[in-house]
């Protein structure tokens, strides 16, 4: 008797969200069918891409390794921006940590400014993350988004705590906003939904909070997958966003990433490469290395 | 639907207070609020009790029979606690509860049989929570067989599912669709047997505001599948209203959604459309979050 393997056919497509303008322009998302189910209906017209981070200060607690590729840059974000380009990437990813009141409370306009200058200087679209603290991150995040006025930035993090006064300046300034939740898939379309009346839900990116490998992994990992189901499988509206891994610095936070170069890199590796199999649409790296190494793993595919 | 009054409960500070202060006053308002909403039980939610136990429970029963003649259900976990309720209480009591765990069954169902009472088993086991519909089904047929053997029949045999809450992430809209299917099948793996649910434990986790609506909408799809009775707030009119079959159309609808009709909901009023997608996330059709009704 022959064997005819059964194929899926889901209902639930992931919105298409657009970040950047013009020829700087990048599509994530549109998928309708689950992570690597090659053998259902359907497509993925978008398959996952790549970001590298940039920092607004000069690290202070990254290793020797990590430090390396950017070793002439590092006090320089526009520089550093432009390195990261060079690497091959999809997006950069500028974190704006100095103006966290807990390191140097550094203040809104600069970070704007520098935001800016970042997404003129590079031929690709820029994500821009504030310090997480949801105070501050008003003043940032709102600054930010008046500065670079329609240059369709992907902004965030975009928090239960303040998703209508950043959400506003998100959206009147014509940007496309990350929501963050805390590794709760109720939390997280809770947050979609308040979020989603007042701005537009294909200019929302979810950022599930991604943790390393080893520290936590496999909780983002089943968050994201759940997501991904609960979207594709079953439409549901409020989940169906792309979503934006945010690990690199997660990764190289760790004990084992830190000791050596080539645990380092494997380590961020096998998370970034985890969570892309669990569903997510762009990852966030550290190291132009293990961007390689990723590459090279789905090439060999 | 046989609705078992939970409002005299020692995790409530002011009934706490009052059994150790021996105010009748506090404890007899609950009961009498309770009894004249319409319960048919009042539930003695005592917890272990670990202090002066004969005389309190003494107390206690004979404060709140001094203002109802409903019946009661004796609601601890401590043995000693138990039989001293047991013993004082005029009309044949609920004993609530035994479950699988060896010291249970080998201490409280044979007070089941000594004072001639109904008594509620949950499926828990000396393993704990069974995790699925199969085995909770498996749990409970040793427990009810042991039970019988010691004399108690079926009839007599109120199962308690255990529920969890709706909100938890990932797995309590597992469970709540684990228990639906749990009542469901319930009378035909054990002709002539009753259950119960500690109903008010589903919404915790729920906003304040909007528990009772989770309450309401997992009362009526429950007792779809056959519930015989829930341990709830009394108080709440529109939870009595719908147990009593006074909300015909609510019902209704919640029976349509747990069929999966096509509804029209822009054709609804707008507590119908609460009843619609409440009962639409207990089944685990929506994912659940505190906005369900606003998405």
């Amino acid at each position: 008797m022959d064997y005819k393997a059964p194929v899926e056919a889901y209902t639930g497509v992931v919105r298409e969200v657009t970040i950047g303008k013009g020829n700087k322009s990048l599509r994530i998302g549109g998928e309708n069918t689950l992570p690597l189910h090659f053998f259902d209906q359907g497509s993925n017209p978008n398959p996952v891409k790549f970001a590298l981070e940039v920092l607004d200060m000069k690290p202070e607690d990254w290793p020797e390794h990590a430090v390396e590729p950017y070793r002439d840059v590092i006090s320089d974000p526009v520089s550093w921006a432009r390195k990261c380009q060079s690497f091959g990437v999809d997006a950069v990813s500028l974190f704006l940590m100095s103006t966290d009141p807990a390191v140097r409370d550094g203040p809104a306009d600069k970070a704007a400014e520098l935001a800016r200058k970042v997404a003129e200087a590079i031929n690709v679209p820029l994500i821009v993350y504030g310090s997480g603290d949801e105070k501050k991150d008003v003043e940032v995040l709102s600054r930010v988004a008046e500065v670079c006025d329609g240059m369709n930035l992907l902004v965030g993090p975009v928090l239960k705590e303040n998703y209508e006064a950043v959400g506003k300046a998100i959206l009147d300034h014509g940007h496309t906003a990350i929501a963050q939740s805390p590794l709760d898939i109720n939390l997280l379309k809770e947050l979609n939904v308040k979020l989603s009346k007042i701005f537009p839900p294909d200019r929302i990116v979810i950022d599930p909070l991604s943790s390393a490998l080893g520290y936590g992994m496999e909780y983002s990992f089943s968050l994201i997958e759940r997501v991904k189901q609960i979207g594709i499988m079953t439409k549901d509206s409020m989940t169906m966003m792309p979503i934006i891994a945010n690990l690199g610095g997660e990764c190289w936070k760790t004990k084992q990433a830190k000791e050596n170069k080539k645990q380092g890199l494997l380590w961020e590796g096998m998370t970034a490469l985890s969570l892309l199999l669990a569903g997510a649409n762009i990852l966030v790296l550290r190291h132009p290395e293990t961007l390689k190494l990723i590459k090279e793993t789905i090439g060999a595919r | 639907m046989v609705i078992i009054g939970e409002n005299i409960h020692v995790i409530a500070q002011a009934v706490s207070t009052a059994v150790r202060e021996r105010n009748a006053k506090v404890i007899q308002d609950l009961a009498k609020a309770q009894t004249e909403a319409g319960a048919d039980y009042i539930d003695l939610n005592v917890g272990p009790m670990k202090k002066d136990t004969e005389e309190t429970m003494k107390w206690l029963v004979n404060t709140v029979q001094g203002v109802t003649d409903l019946p009661l259900s004796i609601d601890t976990m401590n043995p000693i606690a138990m039989e001293a309720g047991l013993k004082h209480c005029k009309k044949r009591p609920l004993l609530n509860s035994a479950s699988g765990k060896t010291n249970s069954k080998e201490q409280m169902l044979p007070l089941a049989k000594k004072y001639n009472c109904d008594v509620v088993i949950s499926v828990m086991t000396d393993k704990g929570m069974p995790p699925d519909v199969d085995s909770k089904i498996e749990s409970i047929m040793d427990t009810v067989a042991y039970a019988n053997e010691l004399g108690i029949p079926n009839e007599d045999i109120w199962v308690d599912p255990i529920l969890l809450p709706v909100s938890t992430a990932g797995e309590g809209q597992r469970f709540a669709v684990a228990n639906l299917e749990f009542i469901k099948i319930l009378e035909d793996v054990l002709p002539g047997i009753k259950s119960t649910v500690g109903l008010s434990n589903t919404s915790n986790g729920v906003p304040d505001e909007l528990r009772p609506l989770i309450n309401r909408t997992y009362l009526v799809m429950l007792g779809r599948n056959g519930l015989h009775s829930a341990i709830a707030d009394p108080l709440d009119k529109e939870l009595m209203s719908l147990a009593r079959g006074e909300m015909p159309g609510i019902v209704e609808l919640i029976h349509k959604t747990m069929d999966g009709g096509d509804i029209n909901l822009s054709a609804l009023s707008p507590k119908q459309v609460e009843y619609v997608k409440t009962a639409r996330v207990l089944k685990a059709e929506t994912l659940y979050s505190n906005a369900w009704l606003e998405g």
